[in-house]
């Protein structure tokens, strides 16, 4: 008779606690294998060979390995070309974001100047216009830079869609952090860069992680603009078009489209699964 | 903590930053400025050919061997992107030196913007006297005099009923010699495929295609059969076509051979014909479920063909023209002006000489046997049509069909200042008219024809008097050929 | 989200403040400097890529014009009134709403229940579980898109079947080519790709709530479900306020998943606002490739903003003032 608590308690009472505990886990953990289902579908799936595939139906597990699926995209879609693409320009995108809304944000959540009101304003209204039909203006202007068929463009236009989210996230994070930091770095004479650089930014890692993630996860899965900015060289894909392109040209091939779709997911759901702590946590207290 | 030690660890920190970005930014702009190694003489070349690659690519390894100093590089665009890319690529004043013509814009207006290169210097008139009488045509490739592009396809029956053999024989669809029954009317085409579709238990169904991907699939379907009922328009499968030349209008609405086909094909579909993931198969999906039996008949063209040669599945046949007669009494039609250009030099390449070279490869009449026997399709250069000498007999027979294709009006021949009307396409179009009557979304399905019809007259008209406005003589009656036999080759007289 | 403290008239730099009358706007922009400074990267990032596009395409809302060159063809407001009096713009309208209306609500109730049987802090593994139900939104909506497809499209059959043996339908069924299940399996799909999110703001907001409040209430002798109606939600109504206007927003602009799955079809049963903009910018609808036509796309993309700034705006009164009144009523 363990005493788990002061009152005293039935014994029964306690085993079919457990049970129901375990039953719990078994449906969380029979509800989480159906919720990532499609998942394991496309990886099985992208290891059956192609007869294979019509007679496994919805089973996610393959019959023989298939390994060549893979090595056959990779090399067919110069998926390496790609993936080399891809990180350069997630990492631009990242480092540009974060700089450009965590300054941004720590400026207005923590100082005063002219004109702050009607900036916010502004930023709060272009959160609902939509974006679609704006690509041509973007195009001309990135033409008129002289950054047409570069990375770096993708990743300016890439990275300017994130600012307005980004910077309020910051914002709202530098507005919970206590001012008598602030206060008494000023009081010891540190200067107002001192202050962003060598403070609020160290303090301000899970915002940095939440924020960056997002920016990666977003310029990982992007597509139109790294198409519509690498046109006229084709070295410069990214995954995301590379995969595209694949599959517009292996459509039946159904076994190597599962390959390439695994290809432009694993990589992310890695990196998200890796950090997701930070990520998580960063997201909750935004909205907190 | 200092002041001092503060800003110095600050300034090393942002220094460490700056200096990742500069060697990243090193990293992207290597990327920008690009590897100009081996890319030295390369002509740049757009396609969006995916099942005639094999023959793209072929074609290159032989002209690079003629021609040591030049290299092509290719890039094959996703077919639905290919306008809006190739229209980016000259905004940004950079465009492959050699690209197919996307089909938007018009030529005309490809012409007029400035992105094509005129031929003229290379292309002399004996060089044109290479392809056949009436080839170059002011409006269609030739514009203002000037020579822009030249064809690589001929006219064949652009779309064919294909049928399963095996499906066929399975459910005892055979002559008594053993060979399959092949369904040439609308009542055949209807029994075979209630035959099919009871004998195989759910196995295989009559009929199916694959309507996914929005490339008017079922618009095949509406002019494959109304042809031959006597609608000599068929369905604009194509933009700007479909036109009834006889009375210079769309005939949706008040030519019987429409509603007449569109309500079989309901028909057909209560009683369970069609694959039931049809309207949600993509288009390619659809050609390997035809492959693996799972439907014994589909409507497409000759790009089907390579893929299966390719699977090695060779085992069907084609119809073309089914009607409700035994005699069609409307054909496929020669279109000289749609296969009248291939490829073009862009007007800002900067090898145009070699540039005209690969195009002049690409369109010669050995590219072309060879894009005949790789099952491509039909040759610009008639003698290369020639069945003989293909091993794939659904090809042979394919190629043996072009003989029924017959010559047609074309009002760009009489009247070459059409060649700027542009029409908006009208949203619903056909395909999408037909899908939402499979579907049942439309339910009345003569008003849904007629209005299209009065929409796509009404576009045209804006669009002719537009062209009109400029200057130009162009009007609706250029649309009219009341002299015109359906049923009889037409020869088109340039207006007075 | 914390408001700003207007009432801060803090300086940015470490120079001694000026006199106490009030400081010349001259003299304030000039000692905020720094603010600015710091401000401009994103400020111009926003403003060059953001906002003046935003102007220029406004610009194209009143010609004719296909993409090419420059527009020429002044049209006035031609454009507007052919995407109001166009029934398909209104069917998407009506699609994206029905998409938002139900998936949030759904989307929303499940995040819910998933967030409260997570967040008993007796259970192990909350951590690995949080993450695997976040998965598909790292994703990216195109790729899943595929792949759901070729599930569908290969083996919609199985399900259609299994249905049809428990008798609630008769032969198979074409998910996404059926006009009347394709939306709810988008819906289906959304609801399951963006889960994530709105299961962990739930976690967050239930971690502010003190166990304290639930250990008292059950020594009063609430029950779970009392102290869930009493507790919980009252709790949660600050962050559920930003949840469901963040859901929302979310859902109105859908693209990927439905241009993937269905491209609107089978005959604009499944068109949104954004598929139907992307048809009208990039031509090629059902059929060959169509001239796109870039003034009718931004006028209808324009006429679409408005709407969901007036919609939002409502929604935020709406539960604001919803709010205050459960707040007072609370006293």
């Amino acid at each position: 008779m363990s005493t788990l608590s002061q009152r005293p308690r039935p014994r029964t009472r306690l085993s079919l606690r457990q049970g129901r505990r375990g039953l719990l886990y078994l449906a969380l953990l029979g509800g989480g294998l159906i919720w990532l289902y499609p998942f394991l579908w496309a990886l099985g799936s992208s290891l059956k060979s192609t007869d294979g595939f019509f007679s496994g139906g919805l089973n996610p597990i393959p019959s023989e390995f298939h390994w060549s699926n893979y090595s056959e995209a990779w090399t067919q879609a110069d998926f390496s070309r790609f993936f080399v693409n891809t990180v350069l320009f997630a990492t631009g995108t990242v480092i540009v974001t974060l700089l450009a809304t965590s300054m941004a944000g720590y400026v207005l959540a923590r100082t005063e100047f002219p004109g702050k009101k009607i900036w916010l304003g502004l930023v709060g209204v272009t959160l609902f216009l939509p974006h679609g039909y704006t690509i041509i203006p973007v195009f001309d202007l990135i033409q008129r830079l002289h950054l047409l068929n570069t990375l770096w463009s993708v990743v300016i236009v890439q990275s300017a869609g994130g600012m307005v989210f980004g910077t309020f996230l910051f914002m709202g994070y530098f507005t919970t952090i206590d001012r008598g930091l602030e206060d008494a770095a000023r009081v010891d004479g540190a200067s107002f860069h001192q202050i962003f650089w060598r403070i609020m930014l160290p303090l301000s890692g899970p915002m940095l992680a939440t924020v960056g993630l997002f920016a990666c996860i977003n310029a990982w899965n992007s597509f139109f603009i790294p198409l519509v900015f690498t046109l006229s060289r084709p070295e410069l894909h990214t995954l995301s078009v590379g995969m595209f392109n694949f599959i517009g040209q292996n459509s039946t091939a159904w076994t190597l489209v599962c390959a390439g779709s695994v290809i432009t997911l694993l990589p992310i759901v890695l990196i998200f699964i890796v950090l997701q702590r930070f990520f998580i946590n960063g997201l909750a207290g935004a909205v907190k | 903590m200092t002041s001092s030690n503060v800003s110095r660890r600050g300034l090393l920190r942002t220094a460490a930053l700056g200096a990742g970005t500069l060697a990243l930014g090193g990293g992207l702009s290597a990327c920008g400025s690009g590897s100009p190694s081996s890319a030295a003489d390369a002509l740049t070349y757009w396609d969006w050919y995916v099942t005639q690659a094999p023959w793209v690519d072929k074609e290159i390894e032989l002209f690079e061997k003629a021609h040591s100093d030049v290299s092509v590089k290719k890039t094959t665009q996703q077919n639905a992107k290919y306008p809006d890319l190739v229209a980016l690529a000259n905004r940004s004043g950079n465009p492959p030196d050699v690209f197919m013509i996307p089909q938007v814009p018009s030529v005309a207006e490809q012409v007029a913007k400035g992105w094509l290169h005129p031929l003229d210097e290379w292309a002399t008139p004996a060089w044109q006297a290479r392809f056949p009488e009436g080839t170059f045509l002011e409006g269609a490739n030739v514009f203002g005099g000037k020579v822009y592009s030249a064809p690589l396809k001929g006219s064949g029956p652009q779309l064919q009923l294909y049928v399963h053999h095996g499906v066929f024989k399975s459910a005892g669809l055979t002559n008594p010699d053993g060979s399959v029954k092949l369904p040439r009317t609308w009542d055949e085409v209807t029994s075979a495929a209630q035959t099919i579709t009871k004998k195989s238990g759910g196995k295989s169904y009559g009929f199916g295609f694959g309507n996914a991907d929005g490339i008017g699939v079922l618009a095949w379907w509406l002019d494959l059969f109304v042809r031959g009922a006597g609608a000599p328009g068929g369905a604009p499968t194509v933009p700007g076509t479909g036109m009834d030349y006889r009375v210079g209008k769309w005939t949706f609405g008040t030519d019987r051979a429409y509603a007449d086909f569109l309500e079989l094909f309901v028909e057909w579909k209560k009683r369970g014909f069609f694959h039931p993931n049809s309207v949600s198969l993509s288009d390619e999906a659809a050609r390997a479920f035809f492959e693996r039996g799972k439907f014994g008949m589909t409507v497409g063209g000759v790009w089907n063909q390579p893929e299966w040669t390719q699977h090695k599945f060779t085992d069907y046949s084609l119809v073309t023209l089914p009607s409700p007669t035994a005699t069609p009494k409307g054909y496929y039609y020669a279109d000289p002006v749609g296969n009248g250009t291939f490829a073009a030099v862009s007007a800002k390449s900067k090898k145009a000489h070699e540039a005209f070279q690969w195009l002049d490869a690409l369109t010669s009449p050995a590219a072309g046997r060879r894009w005949v026997e790789d099952l491509n399709g039909v040759s610009a250069h008639p003698a290369n049509n020639n069945p003989d000498g293909i091993d794939s007999k659904p090809f042979a027979a394919f190629i043996g069909m072009t003989e029924q294709v017959l010559r047609g009006p074309v009002p760009l021949v009489r009247n070459p200042e059409l060649a700027g009307v542009a029409p908006s396409v009208p949203k619903p179009d056909i395909s999408d008219v037909v899908t939402g009557v499979y579907t049942g979304q439309i339910k009345d399905v003569q008003g849904a024809l007629s209005s299209l019809a009065d929409k796509k007259y009404q576009l045209l008209s804006d669009a002719v008097a537009a062209v009109a406005k400029q200057g130009k003589k162009v009007s609706m009656s250029d649309y009219v050929f009341a002299d015109w036999d359906p049923t009889k080759p037409y020869t088109t007289k340039k207006k007075a | 989200m914390s408001l700003l403290d207007t009432r801060e008239r803090k300086r940015a730099s470490p120079t001694p403040p000026r006199a106490a009358a009030h400081p010349g706007l001259g003299q304030r922009i000039r000692a905020a400097k720094w603010s600015y400074l710091y401000l401009a990267p994103m400020a111009v990032l926003l403003l060059a890529f953001v906002v003046y596009p935003i102007f220029a395409s406004f610009g194209y809302t009143f010609y004719r014009w296909n993409g090419i060159g420059a527009p020429g063809d002044y049209v006035g407001l031609a454009n507007f009134r052919q995407i109001l009096h166009d029934s398909i713009f209104w069917g998407a309208v009506g699609h994206t709403f029905v998409y938002a209306f139900v998936l949030v609500p759904v989307q929303l109730l499940l995040a819910l229940a998933l967030a409260l049987v997570l967040n008993n802090p007796k259970l192990k593994f909350a951590l690995f579980f949080r993450t695997v139900y976040f998965i598909p939104v790292v994703t990216s909506a195109a790729v899943v898109g595929v792949v759901i497809q070729l599930m569908l499209a290969n083996f919609g059959d199985s399900a259609g079947s299994l249905l049809a043996k428990t008798g609630m339908t008769n032969g198979h069924i074409d998910w996404l080519g059926n006009p009347h299940t394709a939306l709810a399996v988008i819906i289906a799909i959304g609801i399951w790709h963006t889960l994530g999110y709105n299961l962990v703001y739930f976690l967050a907001g239930l971690q502010t709530i003190p166990a304290e409040l639930y250990e008292a209430a059950k020594l009063d002798g609430c029950g779970p479900v009392q102290s869930f109606f009493r507790i919980t939600i009252p709790l949660l109504r600050q962050v559920g306020v930003v949840i469901v206007v963040l859901a929302f927003i979310g859902s109105f602009q859908v693209f990927d998943l439905v241009q993937v799955l269905t491209g609107g079809g089978p005959y604009f049963a499944t068109e949104v606002v954004n598929t139907y903009i992307y048809h009208l910018a990039f031509g090629g609808s059902a059929g060959a490739a169509a001239e796109p036509d870039i003034g009718l796309a931004s006028a209808a993309s324009f006429l679409y903003g408005l709407l969901l700034i007036v919609f939002s705006a409502l929604q935020v009164l709406a539960l604001r003032g919803f709010s205050r009144r459960r707040a007072a009523a609370d006293q």
